[in-house]
């Protein structure tokens, strides 16, 4: 086989950080090249750069055995070369078919010339087996469907070689199969894929070859057939994979939250709740599995007051809740990891110091006066102590949040959440796009919470993360408790099942 | 009152509303092609009142009405130049920019008008442009006058809504132009050229409102003075929010602020005793209760107002 | 470390200003005149005696409110442009209650005056906080059509029913704010806007509450979801902003213009958003920027009776100011550069540990 690519001594730098740094990739002519490596390892930054996204700081690239130079996505189109984002590239508010033919300069009329080009769409869509709907707009399309448009919108401009961002991450079990069948389609056509991954069993399947990347550094590249997941883990990790053990906790204690039958833009599958009921036991982790975009969000907001139920109750410490506001859930001893920490989580333009203070202006040891006062010299001595008890690197907590990386970023939240007297904490994707210390970090905070007898809601579309901290686990799929587990000795065929929506005869967990 | 329903006073009511109704057009018009690439620009008042200021100069010096539309354009163009570098280039935040627009155009042409003609002197006429009926259709009674006795500013006005409609709904230069109002990001790595589209918007933006503001001086009235704007970039601001982002609704919405200015202006005529500050009040007050009754929840682009870097992480 | 980026805001409006100057000296010297010339004229026409002084202090008064209340507003998010409405309601509001002869003696009479305007400006600020909350309509809109229905209605007034005699104008006001400092026309009024000014620097970086509300400013959905009231602080900012040039507006007419008449308050308003955006919203540096623009006031006209050069030569130094800040701000927050500056007030500097 022919070298199709060649990346050679790859350095990106984002200020300071090296996103990338010396990466050497090499790629052959209709093969699927994994791109494997943790988050942060780099593997993204390197395929934006191939995608004419980014400017690499250093290092050439080679298409066919010719140099060249990258300078926009519409150069990259031009040569070829087609990306699948981990974040969908689709105009929400337009239709498949915009979509598609957005930017491509193939046909050179000024109208769009709908019919002609919709038969090219549906022969190709035959071709590799897409089966795409073409007049219906994006955002009634399922997120398995909207990825097979983003493929077409590759294919559709001639991409000869497709880069896969994580494809796999919100699609279920089965959506799962139905990609690979056409990854394998598009191979036997000579193309050439490079998928991007952490998930060891997928990569295992689908990879002709596999290159590692650490800390964004190339590590190796090896034949899928020559090595093992073993040998995958620790080259990715760098270190002996630690299956974490957590102990689990079995036993039944006083509830903290109670949802019976709650409902929330029922109707809706992606957005909504329908009759959901579950509980969080004082000192336990109750983990939500799910893959993304099937409620999950609307139960974080439920539980922290952010939204009302239409129907059903919610209990807090055995009491109805009546006002669901932020503010009354927050009195109530709940804590809250948003999803979204830059959105939800802090106040960007603020410093780390009063980041750490949002959640307690008006406690007495902060302010004179309930609020009328603040007393800076206790506040600035409490963000300095908890700087150091949960190791926030930043120049000074007169610093900047935004200034901060993501990790220090949550261990600030952390600290906000957890150095309150609390019953509940409400975890939503809590490692999302950490590295694994910061991730370990998190991890042990929880434990530590649930073992000082806090409830734990944790919401994570990380199913080795749910593993890995709940007690228990309820699966989530369109809007639904869809089954009930325990986190000893998880059932995890018939959990994956529950995810891709087959209704589990609910153990009898559920209390 | 027999007169209000009299047929001389209903055509003039209409002929007004056309007029009226132009420059808030043109200028919702420039709003809606800035939007559609992502950004929201309040400085429409200081854009017109450049725009203005530079027709008149141009018509008076020159006599020729539709040299100072053209000035007007390329002022207007000018002026927006300056919004989209603040915003585009530097990032700032667009709703502040744009205020600062209007306290920067304004100031500029209040100079540029006082070196040329002296801060004393009494106002300078320059010449109106003349209406141009249309051959034949002119002719039909009472219609005729009302919509094809006008100057060409005003047909062209008007015919810019069908060509807005079509671009953006049916050719492939307007949608992706209108991708990167939605979502940029999607754009470029469609092969859209984001900042190219944004700055190709502002400059349309500038040259439609900087016409907009020529056509008060050249068309409407025959002499500039400070705050001859008075208001009407806000005004269009809100056709395009009332209009929902789409031409035919924006048309509607001018129509309706053309109306309100229109029938004001006959009151004042008519009615010599009631203050006409009270009618004068008309076309806000009713721009106020049309947004609290049509004016919820927005449709526009979802990027709008955002600014866009593309290495951003 | 902390002080880099108080450097910069600082740094920002001091450059722009003095980047305009010397566009507009270059101004100056193409249309014939010699910039440092006029701008002494300008210098001594804010300064030169005592009671130019007073006139400087006296103009800065009322852009002092009106700069205050765009801040207040634009802490909590909240982009009031209706300031110019708002002063022309609480002055309309002082006029009218000096015009029913209530009969109270002064000092009482004076202090309802002043609370009844800043009320007035305070529930005529109200109106787009509520549109915008209820039926979530765009404050900047419906605050501008507010200005025109403010000032029409002023102009009603004066033309109307409170007019004297044959000019469109009001009788004076029955009792004055005193005048504080002799031979100029200085009058307490500058007092209440420093009080103020005070109130706001306090209100907002020493309680709770200004604290939730420049979160609600800063990130409004993170600010809910750690329990702020988010829509009652930006109602609150509608209501004091209103309130705070309500005020300005009834101190200006009570203590400098006496009557109403046409031009009254004009282009308040916008001075005060330009103000405040030049401060960087911080109620001190609205403060400054208030004196600086009402220096360029009252030297311009020195400045053209001494040199000949046109006043509006000074408002374009004031506009350039204005873009050149707002331009500044961003420039200093585009990622790259604020890289850059992280970097540099991460550096460890000797003898400044923490």
């Amino acid at each position: 086989m022919n070298t199709f690519l060649t990346m050679e001594n790859i350095t990106k730098k984002f200020g300071d950080v090296y996103a990338n740094r010396a990466v050497d990739l090499s790629v052959m002519a209709g093969e699927v090249h994994t791109l494997l490596g943790e988050n942060g390892a780099g593997k993204s930054t390197l395929m934006n750069i191939l995608s004419g996204l980014y400017h690499p700081t250093k290092g050439h690239i080679y298409l066919r055995g010719h140099k060249v130079k990258i300078h926009s996505p519409a150069q990259a189109v031009k040569l070829g070369i087609g990306m699948v984002h981990q974040h969908y590239m689709l105009v929400e508010a337009m239709t498949v078919f915009e979509n598609i033919i957005l930017g491509t300069t193939k046909h050179k009329s000024f109208f769009i010339q709908k019919d002609k080009i919709k038969n090219e769409l549906l022969a190709l869509s035959a071709k590799y087996g897409l089966d795409i709907e073409i007049d219906k707009p994006i955002n009634e399309i399922s997120v398995g469907a909207q990825q097979r448009v983003e493929i077409m919108k590759a294919l559709y401009r001639g991409a000869e070689l497709l880069i896969l961002d994580e494809p796999t991450a919100a699609l279920t079990d089965i959506e799962v199969e139905s990609l690979f069948r056409i990854i394998r389609r598009l191979t036997s056509e000579q193309k050439t894929v490079i998928f991007i991954s952490h998930k060891m069993r997928e990569v295992l399947e689908i990879s002709d070859r596999i290159t590692i990347l650490r800390a964004g550094q190339t590590i190796a590249t090896l034949i899928k057939s020559e090595t093992t997941a073993a040998e995958l883990a620790h080259l990715m990790i760098g270190r002996e994979l630690i299956t974490s053990e957590y102990e689990k906790k079995t036993v039944n204690r006083e509830l903290i939250l109670q949802l019976d039958q709650a409902s929330f833009n029922a109707t809706s599958k992606h957005n909504g709740l329908n009759a959901v009921s579950l509980t969080v036991g004082a000192g336990e982790v109750l983990g939500i599995a799910g893959v993304d975009g099937n409620g999950q969000s609307q139960l974080a907001q439920l539980v922290t007051g952010l939204i009302a139920p239409d129907d059903g109750d919610v209990h807090l410490n055995n009491r109805k809740v009546a006002r669901f506001t932020p503010a009354h859930f927050i009195a109530s001893k709940v804590s809250h990891i948003p999803e979204d920490r830059n959105k939800m989580g802090l106040i960007g333009n603020m410093t780390v110091k009063e980041n750490l203070l949002l959640k307690s202006l008006n406690s007495s040891r902060f302010s004179y006066g309930k609020g009328w006062l603040l007393r800076r010299r206790q506040i600035a001595m409490h963000a300095r102590e908890i700087r150091q008890t949960y190791d926030i690197r930043c120049a000074s907590v007169e610093q900047e949040i935004r200034n901060l990386s993501g990790g220090n970023q949550q261990k600030t939240i952390l600290a906000r959440e957890l150095e309150r007297d609390i019953d509940l904490l409400v975890a939503v994707h809590p490692t999302r796009g950490l590295d694994i210390g910061a991730t370990k970090y998190v991890h042990d905070k929880v434990i530590e919470a649930r073992d000082r007898g806090c409830g734990v809601l944790l919401i994570s579309a990380d199913f080795d993360e749910v593993l890995k901290l709940s007690d228990r686990i309820a699966v989530m799929f369109e809007g639904e408790i869809v089954g009930v587990f325990p986190g000893i000795n998880p059932p995890i065929h018939e959990i994956s099942l529950a995810m891709a929506g087959k209704k589990q005869q609910t153990q009898d967990l559920a209390v | 009152m027999d007169i209000f329903l009299s047929l001389p006073f209903l055509q003039e009511l209409l002929l007004s509303t056309l007029r009226m109704a132009t420059p808030i057009l043109i200028v919702a018009l420039a709003e809606l092609y800035s939007e559609r690439a992502g950004l929201v620009n309040i400085g429409l008042d200081g854009i017109m009142a450049f725009g203005a200021l530079a027709g008149f100069l141009v018509s008076y010096q020159t006599g020729n009405p539709y040299l100072g539309i053209l000035a007007g354009a390329l002022g207007g163009i000018l002026v927006n130049l300056v919004y989209a570098f603040g915003t585009i280039q530097l990032g700032a935040q667009q709703i502040v920019f744009g205020m600062a627009i209007n306290i920067f155009a304004p100031a500029i042409a209040s100079f540029i008008y006082k070196m040329a003609f002296g801060s004393s002197s009494s106002l300078a006429q320059a010449t109106l442009m003349a209406a141009i009926p249309i051959p034949g259709l002119s002719r039909i009674p009472f219609i005729g006058d009302v919509f094809f006795n006008h100057t060409p500013i005003v047909y062209l006005t008007f015919l810019l809504v069908p060509i807005t409609y079509v671009f953006f709904a049916k050719t492939i230069p307007g949608l992706n132009y209108k991708s990167v109002g939605e979502y940029p990001k999607a754009a470029e790595s469609s092969g859209i050229h984001v900042v190219m589209v944004k700055y190709k918007a502002s400059i349309i933006c500038g040259a439609l409102a900087g016409i907009g503001g020529a056509y008060l001086t050249t068309s409407y009235i025959s002499t500039y003075s400070d705050g001859v704007v008075s208001g009407r970039g806000f005004i269009a601001l809100t056709a395009v929010i009332f209009g929902r982002w789409m031409p035919g609704g924006i048309l509607l919405a001018a129509l309706f602020f053309g109306f309100t200015d229109a029938l004001q202006l006959r009151f004042q005529v008519m009615n010599s005793k009631t203050p006409y500050q009270l009618l004068a009040m008309i076309p806000y007050i009713s721009t106020l209760f049309a947004l609290i009754f049509f004016g919820i929840k927005k449709a526009g682009p979802a990027s709008s107002g955002k600014p866009y870097f593309r290495e951003e992480r | 470390m902390k002080m880099n980026t108080k450097v910069v805001q600082f740094l920002v409006p001091v450059l722009s200003i003095l980047f305009s100057f010397f566009i507009g000296a270059i101004l100056i010297a193409s249309i014939g005149g010699n910039p440092i010339e006029a701008f002494q004229f300008l210098f001594k026409g804010a300064f030169g005696t005592k009671a130019n002084i007073g006139e400087t202090i006296v103009k800065a008064t009322p852009l002092i409110f009106t700069g205050l209340a765009a801040t207040f507003a634009y802490k909590c998010g909240v982009f009031n442009l209706g300031a110019e409405g708002q002063f022309v309601m609480g002055a309309v509001v002082t006029i009218w209650l000096s015009s029913i002869q209530l009969g109270l003696p002064r000092i009482p009479m004076l202090m309802l005056s002043i609370v009844a305007g800043a009320v007035a400006g305070g529930l005529w600020g109200a109106i787009p906080g509520v549109l915008k909350i209820t039926r979530g309509l765009n404050e900047m809109i419906v605050s501008i059509m507010l200005n025109y229905i403010a000032i029409l209605f002023m102009g009603f007034l004066y033309s109307g029913p409170l007019r004297e005699d044959n000019l469109p104008q009001t009788a004076q006001v029955i009792v004055k704010l005193p005048r504080i400092i002799a031979k100029t026309r200085v009058h307490v009024g500058i007092v209440i806007a420093l009080v103020v000014a005070f109130l706001i620097y306090y209100f907002m970086f020493h309680t709770a509450y200004g604290f939730k509300l420049r979160s609600v400013g800063l990130n409004r959905r993170a600010a809910q979801v750690n329990g702020f009231p988010v829509k009652t602080l930006m109602l609150l900012s509608f209501i004091v902003s209103g309130a705070i040039a309500g005020l300005g507006g009834s101190v200006e007419l009570l203590g400098t213009q006496y009557r109403l008449m046409a031009g009254f308050g004009e282009g308040f308003g916008f001075d005060g958003v330009a103000i405040a955006l030049i401060g960087q919203l911080n109620p001190i540096g609205t403060l400054l920027v208030a004196y600086l623009f009402a220096i360029l006031r009252t030297g311009a006209t020195t400045m053209q009776v001494g040199t000949g050069l046109p006043t509006s030569v000074i408002d374009i130094i004031q506009a350039l100011v204005i873009v050149f800040a707002v331009a500044g701000s961003a420039l200093v927050n585009l990622p790259k550069i604020r890289q850059v500056l992280a970097n540099w007030s991460a550096e460890p500097k000797k003898g400044q540990g923490n």
